[in-house]
């Protein structure tokens, strides 16, 4: 019998078409979901995150002093290391998101014949939605910027430019790669051991010290060679870079698609693992408050995303801080990229861990409020153990801090885990969603919010961070004990009044009758 | 329940409901999608506060205490209605400490085996079929024996046993005393299951009749005539 190809199927040229048409079609069918308000809202965003490229691309060139800068060449030097990073954390996020972020969720997809070309496609066009992606890619183009000068300044930026798609397009192959190995038999012990010997090795790399030399051979030299001859007007070399990487990025995205294809049609084994595992039966708990936190902690640990995310979120700024021996005056800042992470896995749409069961557990005679401090509590505990992580991580890396350094870091934990879950909780009354935390790729808002969520966010625990770096660095425990009193119970007055909010039947109903869809 | 009205912004999706359900009988809600049933079985179960219109339940006005209104009602709702990673047991668990049941582990066991979902009691319903779903939200409706049984879409998706299953604990709360609303599409087994049915169109209510003039053949033209 002929195993030809039917006339129904598409080769890879007209497949890739249709997948490019299906992208356009759910891109349609997503901001058609959307009210006006919110299209408004997109599009300043989408304004804003232009001018600030804009900004960082061309501001340090014009705004950095004159020209030639003293420390120009110690920035060029330190660009293809900042490449590498920026890889290296693609990778991570594409890992991490299980393969990255799907235009559709899976449960509303199922309706549609989604290919895997085009979710391929669909989670490169969403990986930008990522403040550390964004944030990264504006510092690459804000040093090549600075370190160039305004004279060919186009020139110089475009191999960055190239640069980023490509590391994005790479990061998603392997994403891929990653996802099919894990929902293969033996998948997560496999991935397990794997991520245990690059730790090894990176720690190997550490203790020796050979990663400054390790990081002057790193393959990404091509790039700061690219900005050089583009900055430099050696036309003909910079031409060879500029297309070399252009074709990397379409043999990237091409070639994604079939570690996508394996990985995508493979079953989610650690989505049905947990659901065909058995929970044995616990005693009874002692107190409502402790009954409803045990259901909404089994809502978090058994969610496949949460778990992973809050596994790489614990440890992963924990290993560079310890790596890189952080200074304690410095890590202020983890804490609060911590917690504002930690939010961003469910706290931002609290209720969602609900899904479908928010009717029936709205009809339990509980009062509104323990239900709301038994939701606040599990998030808190869950953003205080995984900061307390990182800190002790640090602790590895740079020894015992001195009293004021230890009191500092302690309050800016405490503060920015209450703060961000008095603005998660905040933002979970105000705008739920009706997601279920089911798929790896599961997130708990649309894409384009929780890019808003995270900006937010990240101000807010990076101001609080640097507040308490200056008062390590003043050292007086009074004042550090002091403010931090003063930002818990602003917070807490926050938190208050949501749990008000929470409290009043017909803004409850709303937010209940969202959630479960 | 007197003139019940609920508002959602511009869209009022219950107006001017009446029900009276007296103890010891079993109420059917019908209607076609949109008609305002999940709506009033939400209000009845102290879900969704009413806009307008005085809602009893029990005797207790469910605007002013949907607590005690609450501890009164066992509710199956009809979306899902159950936390996705938590296991049967689990929920049993949970609504018998909020219902300061004791010694229910027994009961528990027996709704479960009924319900034909003893073998699963600890594994979390995320996996679970409609069907599973919708047999173990009637468990978990039934299980503290409430004054007011209010089960929507009961029969939705789920096959003979547990429709059997269902039809048995709707008889035992009669039974019992208990006060028992039905909102369903399956208007057949609602008219087994019911003396009364209600019929709502557009959020309104256009008819309230015995069951047994929407039974068989002749019912479903009667019916067909009132949904319009």
């Amino acid at each position: 019998m002929s195993t030809a190809r039917s006339s129904a199927e598409r080769g890879p040229v007209g497949g890739a078409r249709a997948a490019v048409a299906d992208v356009r079609a759910l891109l349609q069918l997503r901001r058609a979901g959307l009210p006006e308000r919110g299209r408004r809202r997109l599009r300043w965003a989408a304004l804003l995150v232009g001018a600030l490229t804009v900004g960082a691309a061309a501001g340090p060139a014009y705004l950095g002093g004159p020209m030639p800068r003293a420390d120009a060449g110690n920035v060029l030097a330190l660009l293809p290391s900042m490449a590498l990073a920026f890889l290296v954390l693609a990778v991570v996020a594409v890992v991490a998101a299980a393969g990255g972020r799907e235009l559709l969720p899976r449960e509303e997809a199922v309706a549609f014949p989604v290919s895997t070309t085009a979710d391929h496609l669909g989670a490169l066009l969403l990986a930008p939605l990522n403040v550390a992606w964004l944030l990264q890619s504006w510092l690459l183009l804000g040093a090549t910027s600075y370190a160039v000068g305004p004279d060919r300044l186009p020139a110089a930026l475009l191999p960055v430019v190239l640069w980023v798609l490509l590391a994005t397009a790479l990061a998603q192959a392997v994403g891929w790669c990653v996802e099919g190995v894990r929902r293969g038999p033996r998948g997560a012990r496999r991935f397990r051991i794997a991520l245990a010997l690059m730790v090894a090795a990176a720690a190997g790399v550490v203790a020796t010290g050979q990663q400054t030399a390790l990081l002057d051979r790193a393959p990404t030299g091509v790039v700061l060679d690219a900005v050089l001859a583009g900055a430099g007007g050696l036309w003909w070399p910079w031409a060879a870079y500029v297309v070399a990487l252009a074709a990397g990025c379409l043999a990237a995205v091409s070639v994604g698609v079939l570690p996508a294809r394996w990985a995508l049609h493979r079953p989610m084994r650690a989505e049905l693992g947990l659901e065909a595992g058995r929970h044995p039966a616990r005693s009874d708990a002692r107190s409502d408050l402790a009954a409803l936190v045990r259901v909404d902690r089994a809502s978090v640990w058994r969610s496949v995303p949460l778990r992973r995310g809050i596994a790489v979120l614990a440890v992963l700024p924990g290993l560079v801080a310890m790596a890189g021996g952080t200074p304690w005056h410095l890590a202020t800042v983890l804490p609060g990229l911590v917690a504002a992470g930690g939010a961003l896995l469910f706290g931002v749409n609290a209720w969602c861990l609900d899904a479908r069961g928010a009717l029936w557990r709205e009809s339990l005679p509980v009062a509104p409020r323990t239900v709301f401090v038994a939701r606040s509590l599990v998030l808190l505990e869950l953003l205080l153990g995984a900061g307390l992580v990182t800190v002790l991580l640090v602790a590895v890396g740079s020894g015992l801090p001195s009293p004021p350094e230890a009191v500092a870091v302690t309050a800016c934990l405490a503060v920015v885990c209450v703060q961000v879950v008095a603005a998660g909780l905040r933002w979970s009354q105000a705008r739920p969603y009706a997601v279920d935390l089911r798929s790896a790729r599961a997130t708990p808002a649309p894409p384009v919010v929780m890019v808003g969520y995270s900006a937010r966010l990240a101000l807010c625990t990076t101001t609080t961070a640097l507040v308490f770096t200056g008062l390590a660095w003043i050292g007086s425990v009074p004042l550090v004990l002091a403010i931090a009193v003063a930002m818990l119970a602003w917070s807490g007055r926050r938190w208050e009044r949501t749990a008000l909010a929470w409290a009043d039947p017909v803004s409850r109903a709303r937010v209940v009758a969202c959630v479960s869809g | 329940m007197r003139g019940l009205w609920v508002r959602f912004g511009e869209v009022a999706a219950v107006q001017g409901v009446d029900l009276e359900v007296g103890a010891g009988h079993a109420t059917a809600l019908l209607g076609r999608n949109g008609a305002g049933k999940s709506t009033t079985m939400r209000v009845l179960a102290g879900v969704v506060p009413p806009t307008a219109g005085e809602v009893y339940v029990g005797g207790t006005d469910v605007a002013r205490d949907p607590m005690s209104v609450k501890l009164r009602t066992g509710y199956c709702p009809d979306v899902g209605g159950l936390v996705p990673r938590a296991t049967p047991w689990e929920h049993l668990q949970l609504a018998a400490r909020l219902r300061r049941m004791t010694a229910w582990e027994p009961r528990a066991r027996d709704l479960l085996e009924r319900f034909a979902l003893g073998d699963v009691a600890h594994r979390v319903t995320s996996g679970f079929s409609h069907g599973m779903s919708r047999r173990l939200s009637v468990v978990l409706a039934a299980f503290h024996e409430p004054e007011v049984l209010l089960l929507d879409e009961p029969f939705d998706g789920v096959d003979p046993l547990g429709v059997e299953a269902t039809m048995e604990a709707i008889g035992d709360a009669c039974a019992r005393g208990a006060t028992v609303v039905v909102s369903t599409h399956l208007r057949e087994l609602a008219m087994a299951a019911c003396e009364v049915a209600l019929v709502l169109r557009g959020g309104a209510q256009v008819a309230a009749l015995p069951a047994a003039e929407l039974a068989g053949e002749e019912g479903a033209g009667v019916y067909r005539a009132l949904l319009g």
